[in-house]
């Protein structure tokens, strides 16, 4: 019985001990799933928080995707659109809009079809339609949309990102139409104008074909190298090199062509670089002008430039020569009359003496007369000497060396002007104007004022004296050469016309105001260089 | 001194002209006229007896002054001798080439016998009192 009990005792002792196992594991157990569950409600937490995330991200793309984003139920009332898709139809969410308000009248029929397009085939793209705004009127828009579906696949609305093209479209427009000029342009040219590659002629203008006598397919088929004279083409190759190697951008060359029918032409040849976004070229365009007549004009410009050139010269030598050799005879005549006058003092009266006087000035004047075409043939309009003067010292100069009386005086109210000229010439000119108002002066206190007016491209000069005047029938001969107004010996008519050969030289001129008995006013221009 | 002068001239007056002025002011020189440069050349033969200076006119018929002048510089014996150019021209260009070849004097000859008489009057005077080289 003991021995039961102690057996029972034991059995008891292992059945509590087993039990405080068993509850033992239960509270381990129940411990862990209270611990779990804490985890899956921390877990679910950041689920929530993530989706959070995601649908704000969501929103933000939603608001911020630069394509309008249009949401609707199948019957076309807007669910829900972002900010740029107010900012297009100008409705506001809350105003309660159907898509069907905003379709172009026009386009209500293609409209339909395309939505009808939408619900059995679940999406369509590249919908191009107009529609009505709010704010800026009719628009045109690109639209992508498709079918959204409830878990069961039934079709519960629809979605389209709309895109407005008008700009896209007016760009397009005004591209296409600027091609279309300048296609006009480029084939009505009178240039002849061809696209060129690697030395192939790709596209060529009506001018183009004209000049070289070859169709527009037959050139498409030809090189540069076909239309050129081969030792002309080398120079034209040089500057491709060039070209290509990114040195110029453009030449123009004066090359000949060779038509279809063997004959050549002269051509002035442009050739500009098109080049890729890396510096190579991709085409050439060449820009080329008939100048073969301007060539042959050019030709006999040169030989008639030459032969003036010629008989300028041979004009000059031949006063120099002619008054050298009229003055010899001059020379003698001098001598002669001298040596009379002096072997025969005694047997010649007073009459004879006067005669020869009268006979030895008027060789005298014979030589002035000699020496003025010497003066006015050696002034030569080529003459190319171009330093800088000083006026106001040429003036001065000539105050100093010219003779003037103490009752004439010469001033000059304005500044003088430094140009660009030959001294002596200059001095030549102020010169012999001077002393002209000098000399024929008459009055008691003579007056001279030398002027000088800046005029764009010219000095514009005055020389007034208050003499005797010019009668004005005058006015033009004066400046021709031997015409003088003087009987007197002195004159010989050479002055003026020296003047106005000089002014011609430097593209001035002169003309004259004169009231005869008051004075008379000298004006020439000359040109800045 | 005694100078010898070597006129060379195409004109007859002006030949005159000079001669009447070493006439009228008593020069005690010699005077030999020729009408060119061939007959020049000539008298320049005799090594014996050579002008001390020459007188030349530019402008002359057949060979003219500055061709009488490059032949006689490049001549060993000749161009020790002063040439005076008497010409009718003071063209720079005559009066560059006549430097450049060499010479001695350049006087233009005026138009009135006076101012030619007093010129030559003075010339002949300062050539008296010269040096000259002895060949």
């Amino acid at each position: 019985m003991a021995n039961d009990i102690k057996i029972l005792q034991r059995a008891l002792d292992r059945e509590k001990i087993a039990r405080k196992q068993a509850e033992k594991i239960l509270e381990d157990k129940s411990r862990e799933l209270f611990d779990t569950s804490l985890e899956l409600k921390e877990a679910n937490e950041r689920l929530e928080e993530l989706i959070d995330v995601k649908r704000s991200e969501l929103q933000g793309v939603f608001d911020n995707l630069v394509d309008a984003y249009v949401l609707m139920d199948l019957s076309g009332n807007v669910l829900d659109m972002n900010r740029s898709a107010v900012n297009l139809f100008g409705y506001d969410i809350s105003e309660g809009l159907n898509v069907l308000k905003l379709i172009y009248k026009e386009d209500y029929g293609y409209a339909m079809t395309s939505f009808n397009a939408l619900l059995t085939t679940g999406s369509f793209s590249d919908y191009q339609a107009r529609v009505y705004t709010k704010h800026k009127g009719i628009r045109t828009v690109h639209i992508n949309a498709s079918i959204i579906k409830n878990k069961n696949g039934k079709a519960i609305g629809a979605q389209g990102i709309v895109r407005d093209i008008t700009e896209n479209l007016t760009q397009q427009r005004i591209f296409e139409e600027q091609k279309k000029q300048l296609s006009v342009i480029v084939d009505n040219s009178s240039l002849g104008i061809a696209l060129t590659q690697f030395g192939k002629i790709i596209q060529t203008n009506r001018a183009f074909q004209n000049f070289l006598g070859y169709t527009e397919e037959e050139l498409k088929t030809m090189s540069v190298a076909d239309i050129s004279v081969k030792e002309e083409y080398e120079e034209s190759a040089e500057n491709m090199e060039k070209m290509n190697s990114d040195q110029i951008d453009h030449f123009t060359v004066n090359k000949r062509y060779v038509q279809k029918n063997g004959s050549h032409f002269w051509a002035r040849t442009s050739v500009a670089a098109v080049r890729n976004p890396d510096r190579s070229v991709k085409y050439q365009v060449a820009l080329i002008d008939d100048i073969t007549e301007e060539m042959e004009h050019e030709k006999q410009r040169e030989i008639l430039l030459d032969n003036l050139e010629k008989s300028n010269k041979d004009l000059q030598d031949f006063a120099h020569i002619v008054s050298h050799d009229l003055k010899s005879p001059l020379r003698s005549m001098n001598a002669l009359i001298t040596w009379i006058r002096e072997d025969y003092e005694e047997v010649l009266d007073d009459t004879a003496q006067k005669s020869f006087d009268m006979l030895l000035k008027k060789v005298d004047k014979m030589d002035h007369l000699i020496t003025g075409i010497l003066k006015y043939s050696s002034i030569d309009k080529t003459e190319t000497s171009k330093k800088p003067i000083d006026l106001k010292e040429v003036i001065q100069d000539i105050i100093d060396i010219i003779f003037i009386p103490d009752h004439i005086k010469i001033s000059v109210t304005s500044p003088l002007p430094v140009v660009l000229g030959d001294k002596f010439r200059l001095q030549q000119l102020f010169q012999n104007l001077l002393n002209n108002a000098v000399k024929y002066n008459d009055k008691e206190e003579g007056i001279i004022t030398v002027n000088c007016e800046n005029e764009n491209d010219f000095w514009k000069f005055s020389i007034e004296d208050n003499g005797p005047g010019i009668s004005k029938r005058y006015h033009q001969k004066i400046f021709q050469i031997f015409q003088t107004l003087d009987n007197g010996k002195e004159s010989t008519g050479v002055g003026l016309s020296i003047v106005k050969k000089i002014v011609d030289m430097y593209q001035g001129k002169i003309w004259v105001e004169s009231e005869e008995g008051l004075g008379t006013t000298f004006y020439f221009t000359l040109k800045k260089v | 001194m005694s100078l010898t002068f070597l006129l060379i001239e195409d004109d007859e007056i002006e030949r005159l002209k000079f001669a009447r002025v070493m006439q009228k002011n008593n020069f005690n020189h010699n005077l030999i006229e020729v009408e060119n440069g061939e007959e020049a050349l000539k008298i320049l033969e005799n090594k014996d007896a050579l002008p001390d200076i020459i007188f030349l006119d530019l402008n002359m018929p057949k060979m003219n002054g500055l061709e009488f002048l490059r032949i006689l510089k490049s001549d060993t014996s000749l161009k020790y001798t002063p040439v005076v150019i008497l010409s009718t021209s003071n063209n720079h260009n005559d009066l560059k080439e006549c430097y450049e070849t060499g010479i001695a004097g350049y006087l233009v000859k005026p138009l009135k016998y006076e101012d030619y008489a007093h010129k030559i009057k003075c010339l002949i005077e300062y050539w008296s009192v010269n040096e000259f080289v002895n060949v």
